[in-house]
């Protein structure tokens, strides 16, 4: 009997966490990607690399939740470098109302098992010398950590030997279990999965844009920058408690309509975009500064965008600007119309499966996503539930929809 | 005048001459490693001009400071290695932001930048000359103390003529209308408004890695230049001069000047430099300097065809070998200078959108001129010709920023400067060997300690910089791009700010 053979496009975080599982059962896998390389284009070279457990929405949680204990427990081997850095997040609450927003955030994470510790604004100091003396509080959430996202896909293709990669030729055309590069070589598969990020639905075609019809995929712009080594003034990762559930639970439009965090002078779903404080140690000995969300695609550095994010992270750690910055970037996040990623086969097709859309948790999540992907190729039985990111979520009566559902154990 | 003054040095106070850079008032100190690497290795200046950003301290409190660009003062203190404070307690952030204005921003106060500014001042512009170094002069006319009298009839001019300086400050962020800069001893930021903007950023030195290349005491040859004209005493101080170009004669003539007993090794070969004899004939105003370097480098032991291929020592260089045509030669030392030719400078004509050619020289019009409106070039960062074609592209530059039609003269000089410009070059071709000299388990990448095996399977830039750090370093690959690895890796990196590393633009005030 042949071995399977299953073709990944697209090299990213989740691609390559998706080539590793398909490879890990025995199967051959075939990536394609355009970059020179994984994880060296797209969202994946230019995420900070936080792995987060985001309360946004219980199903979001869950699957940060599943992808964090992955990344814990089954990350490739990398380099002290690269690897899974437990720093744990400290959620800031900058006065007392937010304050009780990360209450109900502590509530949430309990229900699901999650341990968090709350911190008073003395302790914090404590904690985190570094911190403005004036913060009302904290959360302090101690098994979320860092990973080098670029390294961390490098090593998931090379973890097996079934995994074969061609790099730095794109994709023209998927059809059902088929894939067409644009140098006219053609490939096979039992199934095809797509993890192009934001490109995913174009590059899908006519079954892509009826997709399209009902979830789209928009580019949500970032800004970080990194300083100098010698300047790890933090052990935690520093997020300012407010910023991440604007981001993840809202949709570009509905964001605009109730936004969460009260201090931002503007939203993600704004021209001018909005910022917020999250700074993340590197085992490098420096701080990755963020960051920003604003529409559209990545740009050149926007010096004012730039000063925005940095003056918001020196509200929270005032010395910020006391330390050099080496290098400034921006990065896309694909997010969707609905604020959850596409995770499953593209609606009216049977071997093509999607995995994008992950906004600003993609790597977080990647390895659970995978996961995911797999058992449900695979037909096994599955960890989560993967209904809530069923590409045909929007076709909430559709029978395909309804007959798939009675596949999951 | 030169008054004895007092430093401290981690804590250490120590008595210096005053108008010197830290750099060099600490090598005179026998302080040649100023910081440690990410491996521990220790690390001196490399470059002495600002961009490879090796010497760089803790200067007065500020972190990262290059102390090849600030002079000494009294009471400074200097620390090398500076361990972060974790705290917001006392910190105070300084911010003196202020607005110049100006007609015409000069970027650089080489002879190209000093000579558009006084063409542009003098035709009636308001003209603003910005320039990290300490003083005026560029690179040729880097000086302590009083400037070299070629220098001086221009600065001369300049202040006549009104031109102000930004003596300083590095310009790090911008836009044509707008330019940001940065001081490199407190990293306080201004901004600088103009309607045009000249760059004339010159070159930097082409450093190629070998085998021991990372010793303190292993410097560039330019840097050697500026470090014995910033006050480095070398009498009786054994040298090697290595690398290729004329630039390695010039430095020789200074050293031997001063004292020292020096050794040439230049990588072409007689052929190839015998090239030059015919555009030396073509060219008379060069024949009498020709005739004095050559003169006064009697005696001088010279070795062509020949190159440096390794440098040993402990925490700082003490022997060199260098491959003759003779053979391997092994020479006790007290310094080695090695230089393979200039790269042009070209990071801000970058940042602010003008095309650069596959060899990172700015591309320009007969006018010097940009493709971007407002914004022209001057000097060797559109080719490297000399100090006379820098002087002539900036006073071109000048008139035409100033809304004038330069002399067809003038534009015929350009273009004769060029073409001894392209002999020089093609009689110093670079040899393959030069190009391979470091081994699997040397540093290609100085700043973030990437070996040159590290890199070996890398086809990309991207997958060098994202996988193994090359090029995230203080200097952002301006010493590592030069290597012949890196040159072979595909795909080119896009230019951002900070255009140059700058020390942080505020600074922790202890209250006490
Ligand atoms: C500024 C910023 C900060 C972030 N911070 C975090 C964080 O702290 N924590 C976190 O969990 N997430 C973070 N993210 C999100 C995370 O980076 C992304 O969600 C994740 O990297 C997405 O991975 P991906 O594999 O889906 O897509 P990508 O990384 O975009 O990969 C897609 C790949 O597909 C390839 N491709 C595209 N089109 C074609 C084609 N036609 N043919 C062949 N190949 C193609 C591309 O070359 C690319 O390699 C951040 C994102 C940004 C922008
Ligand atoms: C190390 C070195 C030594 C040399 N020695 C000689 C010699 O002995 N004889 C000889 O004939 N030629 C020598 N040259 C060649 C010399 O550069 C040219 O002859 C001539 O000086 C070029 O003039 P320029 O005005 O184009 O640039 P430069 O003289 O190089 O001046 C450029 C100026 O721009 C400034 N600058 C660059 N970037 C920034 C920034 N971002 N912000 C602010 N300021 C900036 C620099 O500090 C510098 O002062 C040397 C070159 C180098 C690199
Ligand atoms: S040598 Fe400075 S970044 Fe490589």
């Amino acid at each position: 009997m042949a071995i399977p053979h299953f073709l990944v496009v697209g090299a990213g975080i989740v691609g390559a966490a998706c080539a590793r599982e398909l490879a890990r059962e025995g199967n051959r896998v075939t990536v394609i990607d355009s970059g020179p390389g994984a994880g060296l284009q797209g969202g994946t070279a230019a995420g900070m690399g936080h792995v987060v457990v985001n309360e946004g929405d219980p199903d979001t949680l869950k699957l940060c939740l599943r992808g964090r204990e992955l990344w814990r427990s089954d990350a490739p081997p990398m380099s002290e470098r690269d690897s899974y850095w437990e720093t744990g997040t400290l959620w800031i609450a900058e006065d007392e109302e937010t304050l009780l927003q990360l209450e109900g955030a502590q509530k949430k994470l309990e229900s699901v098992g999650v341990v968090s510790e709350r911190i008073d604004g003395r302790q914090l100091i404590k904690l985190e010398p570094a911190l403005a003396p004036d913060l009302a509080g904290g959360l302090r959430v101690p098994h979320d950590g860092v990973i080098y996202a670029p390294t961390a896909a490098r090593e998931f293709l090379n973890a097996s030997p079934k995994v074969t990669c061609h790099f730095g030729v794109s994709v023209k055309n998927i059809g059902d279990g088929m894939v067409e590069l644009t140098d006219g070589r053609i490939f096979e598969g039992e199934a095809v999965i797509v993890a192009t990020g934001i490109s995913v639905l174009t590059i899908l075609g006519e079954a892509g844009a009826r997709l399209a019809e009902k979830v789209s995929l928009y580019p949500r712009e970032g800004h970080l920058a990194i300083t100098a080594r010698g300047t790890r003034i933090l052990d935690h990762h520093i997020v300012e408690a407010g910023y991440q559930k604007a981001a993840h639970s809202t949709s570009n439009h509905s964001i605009s309509n109730h936004s969460t965090s009260h201090h931002s002078t503007s939203h993600a779903g704004s021209k001018s975009g909005s910022v917020a404080c999250a700074i993340l140690p590197r085992q490098t000995d420096q701080l990755c500064l963020g960051s920003s969300r604003r529409p559209g695609e990545p740009g050149p550095v926007d010096p004012n965008m730039m000063m925005r994010v940095i003056d918001r992270c020196e509200r929270f750690v005032p010395s910020v600007k006391t330390l050099p910055i080496l290098r400034t970037w921006t990065g896309a996040r694909a997010a969707t119309s609905d604020g959850k990623p596409l995770l499953g086969p593209v609606p009216g097709l049977q071997r093509t499966w999607i995995a994008a859309g992950f906004e600003g948790l993609g790597i977080t999540q990647a390895p659970a996503a995978a996961e995911l992907i797999r058992q449900r190729i695979m037909g096994e039985s599955c960890t989560l539930d993967p209904w809530p990111w069923d590409p045909a979520r929007p076709y909430k009566n559709n029978s395909a929809l309804t007959k798939r559902e009675s596949d999951h154990a | 005048m030169r008054d004895s003054i007092c430093i401290h040095v981690d804590g250490a106070s120590l008595r210096v001459e005053s108008h010197q850079t830290v750099t060099s008032a600490l090598m005179r100190s026998g302080i040649s490693a100023v910081r440690k690497s990410p491996s521990g290795e220790p690390r001196g200046a490399l470059c002495a001009m600002g961009s490879c950003h090796e010497c760089r301290a803790t200067v007065n409190g500020v972190r990262g400071v290059r102390t090849c660009l600030v002079n000494v003062e009294e009471g400074m203190t200097i620390e090398r290695e500076q361990p972060v404070l974790k705290t917001s307690m006392g910190v105070s952030v300084v911010h003196e932001t202020m607005s110049f204005e100006t007609d015409v921003a000069v970027i650089g106060s080489g002879p190209a930048g000093l000579a558009a500014a006084c063409a542009a001042a003098e035709l009636g512009k308001t003209v603003t000359i910005i320039d990290e170094s300490p003083g005026p002069g560029g690179r040729i006319w880097s000086h302590r103390g009083s400037p070299p009298v070629e220098a001086r009839p221009w600065i001369e001019r300049a202040r006549i003529a009104g031109v102000q300086r930004l003596q300083g400050y590095s310009v790090i962020d911008g836009k044509p209308e707008e330019l940001k800069v940065a001081s490199v001893k407190d990293g306080t930021r201004h901004r600088v408004l103009c309607s045009s903007v000249i760059i004339a950023t010159g070159a930097r030195e082409r450093f190629l890695p070998f085998p021991g290349w990372t010793l303190p005491g292993v410097v560039g040859a330019g840097a050697l230049q500026s470090l014995i004209k910033g006050g480095l005493p070398v009498s009786g101080r054994r040298l090697v001069v290595a690398g290729t170009g004329p630039l390695l004669l010039a430095v020789a003539k200074l050293a031997v000047s001063e004292g020292a007993k020096v050794v040439v090794v230049e990588q072409a070969s007689f052929a190839d430099r015998s090239a030059l004899a015919i555009p030396l004939l073509l060219s008379p105003s060069r024949w009498r300097p020709a005739r004095e370097l050559w003169n006064s480098l009697r005696g001088v032991e010279m070795y062509t065809s020949s190159w440096v291929t390794a440098a040993r020592g402990q925490q700082h260089v003490q022997e060199v070998s260098i491959r003759t045509p003779q053979g391997i030669k092994t020479l006790k030392v007290d310094g080695l200078a090695v230089g393979y030719g200039l790269i042009p400078e070209s990071r801000v004509a970058a940042g602010l959108g003008c095309e650069i050619d596959e060899d990172g020289f700015v591309r320009v019009d007969e006018h010097q001129q940009t493709r971007v409106p407002g914004v022209l070039c001057a000097g060797e960062s559109t080719g490297i010709a000399g100090s006379e074609s820098a002087l002539d592209e900036g006073l071109v530059a000048g008139i035409v920023s100033a809304g004038r039609n330069p002399r067809s003269r003038l534009l015929a000089r350009v273009r004769r400067h060029r073409f001894w410009g392209q002999a020089i070059e093609k009689a110093h071709p670079l040899r393959d060997e030069v190009l391979q000299l470091a081994g699997a388990e040397d540093v290609i990448c100085r700043c973030e300690d990437v070996r040159a095996g590290e890199i070996a399977g890398c086809v990309s830039r991207r997958e060098a910089r994202l996988i193994h750090r090359w090029g995230m370093g203080h200097c952002q690959g301006r010493v590592c791009e030069g290597s012949s690895m890196c040159a072979a890796l595909e795909g080119s990196d896009s230019v951002r700010p900070p255009w140059t590393v700058a020390p942080p633009e505020a600074r922790i005030e202890t209250s006490r």
